[in-house]
């Protein structure tokens, strides 16, 4: 009896240990590890080889410009690297360059996680929660990572590879993958030309424009992705531009302050910007995901649509033959403003995995490799992108790019998307989603303009108690 | 009389611990942790967490993006809860009455639910798609082109519409159950009824319902848990939208959490999802089991 009762203990013990060694994984990685940095000697290895990588690549002979592959750790590497892959060019492009990567250093592997294409900013923070921050990875909420100490610092020789970066504390967290996306109205040029339509120099023309395409009635003047919110952001920061931060563009540094609010008349006036342009809109716009807007343009469905340059190799792969125009939309005052510029997004290194000095080497020389010109320029051409480095790219970009890269260099004002901006004028975490939800409230009639202002000073009030720049 | 002082018994103790530890650490841990966080202003990410009181249950229960999570919620369950157990009792009556491919039938029925949510809030966005989407295509084609609708789109429609798939996806698991229920009861008691010359529907009526009615209490227990806590077609088929007319108690939950850094205020709203199951469940027993039947 007595060894039965020792029997089913024993067993009793197996099971658990057998369930628990499953829930011991993280710890025998980090016992891994532990391991690896009290043996002194391979450590100071890494960081010397390290140290020798960031020396050479400072004189310009990086073994990414050369492909050579030379070893920049002492140790066979592994790192994992999310992106946002809602775009199929971003995803191609990026699968591309981390391939080359792969191949020309034998001893890392750069490992590409799905980045959950749309909801990309809630993956990320959902993979933290759980434990699996990438090693690598495109960075768009910088300040709210920093301000948790989760970012590693960029080695100065990396941060002099830009025209421009962000700083936080006198130091760079993230390499800036492209100039912000420019938007504008890219147009069917065949359909605009058989119907005697042409570009508008001001707003009131653009309105005009709207609605003699839809008196037409063949095609929707405007086709709009209402089903991804952040496509509504395109439309909005128009708006915001124009009757916002046209007036004031410390609009949110004075919510903060409590000068102004929501039911500000040039808030209003963005609502009712929205209400006009927006009743050009396809039907069913709002469950139109952004990702069925080209079908629309290339299938005669639609004349025009309001989004970045990333859309022309889109637009081209779906239709060859289609002939895409483009036009900046100007303020009503007759002034253009658009999105471009600098922003704080990009490319980042996790803190906590630049702790072992392999993954930090080789997650530095990952980020050297993909900004090396000729590899660079595979995710530049590919999504149209504007570059951001120093060295710039030999790009075999449309003509219809350096068309909106003509529009930046003469516009009025040229500024990130509201939402992106850092310091004081920082906008409390996804306020930016109800904004954009509250706004196709609007929109569809469901709210009127004065309760949305309410709702959103309400809304203001309590994100300020969480979030408020102003006083850190 | 002397009492025997029970001996712990360490085989007993030795089978319960795995378990009990595993469900203590993965399950009441983080429970009662999060009753903590409920009084915090953690956003999830910082090392720093502050403590804000009642603050967050002040806001739920004044915020109007709560109340509206609120009702949209109840909407959903009550609408899910009749339409599924009414469908999966009449799929079941036809299962349990049909001659020949019973076992086809039931098969056909269950496919839905062996779909994952996320895959079947796909399917059905596609399908309510409203330029290239099948509903409203087959709606052209018969000639109803008038009665084409923005399904997901439309905020008086996209509730609704998000209800018919998860109607679509449960109404067969709770079919089984019900049609083992019904093909528990005794074909002698059917058969005394059909010779005291009942008819059909006072043999349902007053037999064959009050004998199931255990099935109804599990499934209808079922359902309403299940619409409380619906997310996978939201998350997948309106993001809560438009607006916010689709955005349930968990969904929100899930956004202000994750997406809006607000982890503190999302526990509050999953302390307050909690009562509220324990609270409907409660009643809902209670109703139920005062209607049963036992042989």
């Amino acid at each position: 009896m007595r060894r039965k009762k020792l029997l089913s203990l024993m067993l009793c013990a197996a099971m658990a240990g057998t369930l628990l060694a499953g829930c011991g994984g993280g710890t025998a990685e980090n016992t891994g590890s532990s391991a690896a940095t009290q043996a002194g000697e391979s450590k100071a290895d890494a960081a010397d080889k390290a140290d020798d990588a960031e020396t050479k690549d400072t004189e310009g002979s990086s073994a990414a410009e050369g492909g050579s592959g030379e070893s920049v750790v002492t140790e066979p590497t592994e790192l994992t690297f999310i992106f946002a892959d809602g775009d199929e060019g971003a995803k191609s492009s990026m699968n591309e360059i981390v391939n080359r990567f792969n191949d020309a250093y034998p001893d890392i592997t750069v490992r590409i996680e799905p980045g959950n294409g749309g909801a990309y900013s809630e993956f990320l923070k959902t993979k933290e929660s759980v434990g699996e921050f990438p090693d690598v990875m495109e960075m768009r909420d910088t300040a709210v990572y920093y301000r948790a100490g989760m970012l590693e610092p960029l080695p100065d020789d990396l941060v002099s590879l830009f025209q421009t970066t962000t700083e936080f504390d006198n130091k760079t967290y993230t390499a800036p993958l492209s100039g912000e996306n420019t938007n504008g109205i890219i147009y069917n040029k065949k359909y605009f030309d058989e119907n005697g339509f042409t570009e508008p120099k001001t707003y009131d023309e653009f309105i005009s424009l709207c609605q003699a395409i839809k008196d037409k009635g063949d095609m929707a003047p405007l086709v709009i992705g209402g089903q991804d919110i952040w496509h509504i952001g395109f439309w909005f920061h128009k708006a915001y531009n124009d009757q916002v931060l046209s007036q004031d563009a410390d609009f949110i540094k004075h919510c903060y302050d409590g000068s102004k609010d929501f039911s500000d008349p040039s808030f209003k006036a963005v609502l009712e910007e929205m209400q006009e342009i927006f009743q050009y809109a396809q039907d069913g716009w709002v469950s139109t995901p952004d990702a069925q807007i080209t079908t629309f343009l290339v299938s005669d469905m639609a004349a025009m649509m309001y989004s970045g340059t990333h859309m022309f190799s889109q637009i081209e792969a779906a239709d060859p033959n289609f002939e895409i125009g483009w036009f900046a939309v100007p303020s009503p005052d007759g002034k253009l403003r658009l999105v471009g510029g600098g922003g704080a997004g990009g490319l980042a290194i996790s803190a906590d995995s630049a702790k072992d000095p392999n993954k930090k080497a080789a997650a530095e020389e990952f980020i050297r490799f993909f900004f090396a010109p000729e590899n660079y320029v595979v995710y530049c051409d590919t999504l149209n992108f504007i570059p951001t480095t120093v060295a710039g790219i030999d790009s075999h970009a449309a003509p219809i790019l350096q068309e909106v890269v003509e529009a930046t260099r003469n516009a009025d004002d040229l500024a990130p998307m509201w939402n992106v901006r850092v310091g004081e004028n920082e906008l409390p975490p996804d306020f930016r989603n109800f904004t954009y939800k509250t706004v196709v409230e609007v929109v569809q009639g469901q709210r009127d303009i004065d309760s949305a202002c309410e709702e959103l000073n309400k809304t203001w009030k309590v994100s300020m108690e969480s979030f408020n720049p102003l006083a850190q | 009389m002397t009492i025997k002082k029970k001996k712990f018994d360490m085989v007993t103790f030795g089978f319960i611990a795995p378990a009990f530890l595993l469900f203590t650490l993965f399950i009441i841990v983080p429970t009662l942790a999060s009753v903590y966080y409920s009084f915090t202003s953690w956003d999830g990410l910082s090392p720093t967490v502050k403590f804000v009181g009642l603050a967050n249950y002040r806001e739920i229960a004044t915020g109007a993006r709560f109340r509206n999570a609120l009702v949209n919620t109840f909407l959903l369950t009550f609408f899910i809860s009749i339409l599924e157990n009414s469908m999966a009792l009449g799929l079941a009556l036809l299962v349990d009455n049909v001659r020949w491919w019973k076992n086809f039938f039931r098969s056909a029925f269950y496919i839905p639910v062996l779909i994952s949510g996320i895959v079947s809030g796909f399917i059905w966005k596609i399908m309510y798609n409203f330029n290239f989407g099948a509903v409203n295509t087959i709606l052209n084609s018969i000639g109803m082109g008038s009665a084409r609708q923005d399904w997901l789109g439309n905020p008086k429609l996209a509730l609704m519409m998000v209800g018919v798939v998860l109607v679509w996806k449960g109404a067969g698991y709770y079919m089984i159950i019900y049609l083992a229920s019904l093909q528990s009861v005794s074909t002698d008691i059917i058969e005394a009824a059909s010779i005291d010359g009942a008819s059909p529907w006072q043999r349902f009526k007053h037999i064959i319902l009050p004998l199931i009615s255990g099935a109804f209490t599990i499934n209808f227990t079922l359902s309403l848990i299940n619409g409380l806590k619906v997310f996978d077609q939201i998350s997948v088929m309106t993001d809560g939208g438009p607006g916010f007319t689709t955005e349930t108690i968990v969904y929100l939950l899930y956004k202000v959490g994750f997406n809006e850094g607000r982890q503190g205020f999302g526990t509050a709203v999953g302390i307050v999802l909690l009562f509220i199951i324990i609270i409907l469940n409660t009643i809902q027993q209670k109703f139920l089991k005062s209607r049963e039947v036992q042989l």
